[in-house]
């Protein structure tokens, strides 16, 4: 993990998911892993005060550059998301666990929802020409959805929208169980409830028969989670979530967790210990 | 059926378009990928822990521990870091792990030829820049960007006599200049801190304050009791913006409780006793009185303050517990005001904290009386700010051609003919 100033070399909109920062920054290009991220200091004062984090979407290990989807949340996310061209950026990272993709896997399933697209897309162009790999993407409508022709080419690309304006009309769990059987592999990265469901899907068939096919990629799954961050460097313990070990941080522990370790109530992260 | 765009065909697991060179490569890394899982999987371990061979809990430690002793006094640019052996087992790829970690240059770092040196109590600081409670872990957390000896001392987390899960989420909040924090004194208890800390605290290479807290004064004495022993520990910070579970009041709102609470922590240990002060009292500065009559060594001003924000679309409070602590630059002005309150009644030395960001912060409180600075919040920002402002603080003294960064303390302090500022140095 390396504190280094990024150059942004290229600013694209995506539609709904935000803006996309081409960023040349070699030192942090070459040490990061599917999955990580890079805390971002929105300027170089102290309003906004809070770095944000934002997964990588594409490591250029030899070309030195990352990019980060950034959506223009709150004064600092602004920030961010208007950087242009020549613009400096503030990086510490990489920061956080990365994605395992098993040697065997031949058939690797990524899902992703929103800006969780970030990480499947790192996935999608690591692993696009070792194994099978197909990218189920949802979205609320087609502008929610990842640009087809940032893609590789031999990854195939499924997408659902809520309102069935490109794709499946549906979330992608409705999805889910046509790609199961296929899949030696699944990793997902989206907002809570998608995980959630993810989560349910897998209770129910971890109390089904055996036999399923598919079953195993959902029980082994792996997700990156968000969660609200302070300083990312694991002090603070602002981004703690619930999983079967404990109180473990998103930025250390995390943000990859197994989908099994996560634990969830009502379509969000479970509460934490009340005090005391 | 969802909409596909037609596949390429890939040859099924075979790696395309790779020379046999990168095959093995692949190969390589593959097998480290899959023995963690399997391995995880085994022995019920996180990725992360297989990852770095051992527990999490732990894991810190060693990615620390080397670097700071690598470093220790070592003038060495960062390039020649060596690359700590934990580093190596967490980086599948080992031309990652060849790469050195790009540590701040402490060779470049120019505060040595100045005389930094301050006195907390019978404690004697290489320079008064410290990490504020809660936003530098147990110490070991930022040693992959700077040395943490570099430090003039360590202060922990909040530690309590028994774990504690902390509060619900969520536990921070963006505020103007500042944030708001609640995060409940989440740690391993003193037992648990002991365990885990004890054998880097010896060579961390700067004094560990350990910030103790607790509901009540047997567990402030339990968790001093604890730790006093522990091979690192130099001095003991009594966080009192805690309430009491006889009454509920804040020990630090109240001058009689927080004097209890510091007699029967001076009666336990012959450490230093430093007793942090909460903005949230109706009489700060009658509570500094209390706490130096019983015998603090030195006051740390001050704790964060009560604060909300309003998540306006879901229509109630941010924080999972409502209110929580603010801090940073937004409470800078009132942190400077009552050190300069504090420092006109007592005698024993005032670490200030609140809102320092750079030297020149640090200096408002050192001339607003403070001995020392505490950084916290701005780390998360810019994880070197504590080291900046050392950079700075020595600057200042050599521009200003000062004796000793003493010099300044208490400066814009109104004269006051019976005590003068004592900027004598004694190394006794
Ligand atoms: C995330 C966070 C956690 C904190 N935890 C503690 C704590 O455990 N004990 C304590 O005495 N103070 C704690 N504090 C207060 C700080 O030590 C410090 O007094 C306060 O934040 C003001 O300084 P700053 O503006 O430089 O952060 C915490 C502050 C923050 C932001
Ligand atoms: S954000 Fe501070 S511990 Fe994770």
């Amino acid at each position: 993990m390396v504190l280094e100033t990024g150059r942004v070399v290229q600013a694209s909109d995506i539609g709904e998911l935000g803006t996309l920062l081409a960023i040349r920054a070699p030192d942090i290009a070459s040490r990061a892993r599917p999955g990580q991220f890079a805390h971002v200091r929105p300027g170089t004062g102290w309003d906004p005060l809070l770095r944000r984090p934002y997964s990588f979407c594409r490591i250029d290990r030899d070309g030195g550059e990352i990019e980060l989807i950034v959506k223009a949340l709150g004064s600092g996310g602004e920030w961010i998301a208007t950087r242009r061209p020549g613009d400096a950026l503030d990086l510490l990272g990489p920061l956080g666990t990365s994605f395992v993709v098993q040697r065997d896997t031949r058939n690797l399933l990524l899902v992703a929802g929103g800006t969780g697209i970030a990480p499947m897309r790192v996935l999608a162009e690591q692993e696009g020409d070792r194994r099978s790999v197909t990218l189920l993407m949802g979205g609320r409508t087609i502008r929610h959805l990842w640009p087809s022709d940032r893609l590789p080419a031999a990854v195939e690309y499924v997408t659902t929208t809520e309102d069935g304006s490109f794709g499946t009309r549906g979330r992608v769990t409705d999805v889910l169980a046509e790609l199961m059987p296929w899949a030696d592999q699944i990793i997902a990265c989206g907002p809570w409830p998608m995980l959630a469901a993810l989560s349910r899907l897998r209770e129910d068939l971890r109390r089904g028969p055996a036999t399923r096919v598919g079953r195993n990629a959902l029980l082994d799954a792996q997700i990156a989670v968000e969660q609200h961050m302070g300083c990312a460097m694991g002090v603070c313990r602002a981004c703690v979530i619930v999983t079967e070990r404990g109180n473990e941080r998103v930025c250390r522990e995390g943000p990859v967790f197994g989908l099994g370790d996560v634990r969830f109530e009502r379509g969000e992260p479970a509460t934490v210990g009340l005090d005391r | 059926m969802p909409w596909r765009r037609p596949r390429k065909r890939v040859e099924r697991g075979g790696l395309v378009r790779s020379s046999p060179e990168e095959r093995i490569e692949e190969a390589a890394e593959d097998d480290e990928a899959s023995d963690a899982v399997e391995l995880a999987a085994l022995e019920g371990a996180s990725l992360d822990e297989v990852a770095l061979g051992e527990p999490t809990g732990t894991a810190e430690s060693s990615l620390a521990l080397p670097l700071a002793q690598a470093l220790k006094g070592v003038d060495l640019p960062s390039e020649t870091t060596a690359t700590p052996k934990a580093r190596r087992a967490r980086a599948p790829r080992p031309e990652i792990a060849a790469r050195p970690t790009s540590r701040y240059p402490i060779g470049s770092l120019a505060i040595d030829d100045v005389d930094l040196r301050v006195r907390i109590g019978s404690l004697e600081l290489r320079n008064p820049v410290m990490p504020a409670s809660g936003c530098f872990g147990w110490g070991l957390d930022y040693a992959e960007l700077f040395d943490p000896a570099l430090l003039g001392a360590i202060v922990t987390k909040g530690t309590t006599p028994k774990k504690r899960p902390g509060n619900p989420q969520y536990r921070i909040a963006e505020t103007p200049s500042g944030i708001l924090n609640s995060i409940g004194l989440e740690n391993p208890g003193a037992e648990g801190v002991a365990r885990s800390y004890a054998k880097q605290w010896r060579d961390i290479g700067a004094p560990v304050i350990v910030n103790v807290a607790g509901y009540s004064i047997e567990d402030y004495v339990f968790v001093v009791r604890t730790l006093a022993d522990v091979p690192g520990v130099a001095a003991f910070e009594l966080n009192i913006s805690c309430p009491n579970v006889d009454g509920g009041m804040l020990f630090g709102t109240d001058p009689l409780l927080a004097a209890q609470v510091t007699e029967a922590v001076k009666a336990e240990t012959d450490l230093p006793v430093i007793v942090k002060l909460t903005p949230n009292a109706p009489d700060v500065v009658a509570v500094a009185m209390a706490i130096e009559s019983a015998g603090a060594d030195a006051l740390t001003c001050i704790n964060t303050m009560l604060g909300m924000r309003i998540d306006v679309r879901r229509r109630r409070p941010i924080l999972g517990t409502r209110s929580g602590g603010l801090s940073g630059p937004a409470v800078r002005p009132i942190a400077v005001h009552l050190t300069y309150q504090v420092a006109q009644r007592v005698s024993i030395p005032i670490i200030g904290a609140g809102g320092v960001t750079s030297t020149e912060d640090a200096l408002e409180f050192l001339m607003a009386g403070a001995s020392a600075v505490q950084i916290g919040t701005a780390t998360f920002a810019d994880p070197l700010a504590p080291v900046r402002c050392l950079e700075g603080l020595a600057a200042h003294v050599r521009d200003a051609r000062l004796a000793s960064i003493r010099e300044v303390i208490g400066v814009a302090l109104p004269p006051k003919p019976s005590s003068e500022p004592d900027t004598e140095y004694r190394a006794e």
